[in-house]
């Protein structure tokens, strides 16, 4: 009885703004770091796409991985090159850019849900 | 599983005190740029440096900072003449700090720029945790 699942989008892409925050977060905590490379997680259409194959518990003594936790894999990102001679690749302002494009994406993620949450209460108060 | 926000939270609060330890080493070189020795020919005041290093949190995955030393500069000092000083040697030379205050400064703007950004990604967190408790409120 749910032909557009989109509360669970919806929460998958809230969850997913929230790694890419700590990923964020990560990158502007280690600025000064001697060596440390930038992270960013994986590009939503691609966890929606199930691209990747994560690893599986099959046995008790399995260590779950911090991905496995969080369902989205965080990645050295490529596009970023070592200006720093300490071999850092952290952008300030490349993160800060990030940090707004996730603030906006958040907004308007809580914006539909809200939205489809008043079509429903339209529906059922009548 | 800990929430990525809060670990995010948690991450940029490293961030603030890994830079409040980095402003304390220049200001502490700062403070002592003409502390000298006090017996003839002796060493004055080291300057400080301070390393960061990746410190990464197995629950959440995410890479937290952490001073891994604070150690001392091994540059050579600077020689003063200052035959009455009583730090001086036979010939009245008296050893200076190896602190550079242009250094310094440089050292401390980018501390600062760097607790900023940091103070920005708390904000921020904060502002994401408010926007889904939005969601509860009452439309």
């Amino acid at each position: 009885m749910q032909p557009v699942n989109l509360f669970e989008l919806a929460s998958q892409k809230a969850k997913w703004l929230a790694v890419r925050q700590t990923a964020v977060s990560s990158n502007i905590a280690n600025a000064n770091t001697p060596g440390y490379a930038a992270v960013d997680v994986q590009p939503f259409e691609a966890v929606l796409d199930q691209k990747t194959v994560s690893l599986r518990a099959t046995h008790e003594r399995h260590l779950a991985s911090a991905d496995s936790s969080t369902g989205f894999p965080v990645r050295q990102s490529n596009d970023s090159v070592p200006i720093m001679p300490s071999g850092n690749t952290v952008t300030l302002e490349n993160e800060l850019m990030k940090q707004g494009e996730v603030q906006r994406d958040m907004e308007l993620n809580t914006a539909i849900v809200k939205a489809f949450h008043r079509m429903l209460l339209m529906t059922t108060k009548g | 599983m800990v929430d990525p926000l809060i670990s995010s939270l948690k991450v940029a609060a490293s961030g603030l005190s890994a830079q409040s330890e980095r402003l304390r080493v220049v200001t502490e070189n700062m403070a002592n740029a003409q502390s000298t020795g006090n017996t003839p020919g002796a060493d004055p005041y080291r300057r400080k440096t301070i390393t960061f290093t990746a410190e990464l949190d197995r629950v959440t995955g995410a890479r937290a900072v952490e001073v891994s030393s604070i150690s001392t500069d091994k540059s050579p000092f600077r020689i003063e003449y200052m035959p009455g000083h009583e730090a001086a040697d036979e010939n009245g030379y008296v050893k200076m700090p190896n602190v550079n205050m242009l250094i310094e400064m440089a050292d401390m703007r980018e501390a600062n720029r760097s607790y900023e950004a940091n103070l920005q990604s708390i904000k921020q967190a904060r502002e994401l945790i408010s926007m889904t408790i939005d969601l509860m409120r009452n439309q």
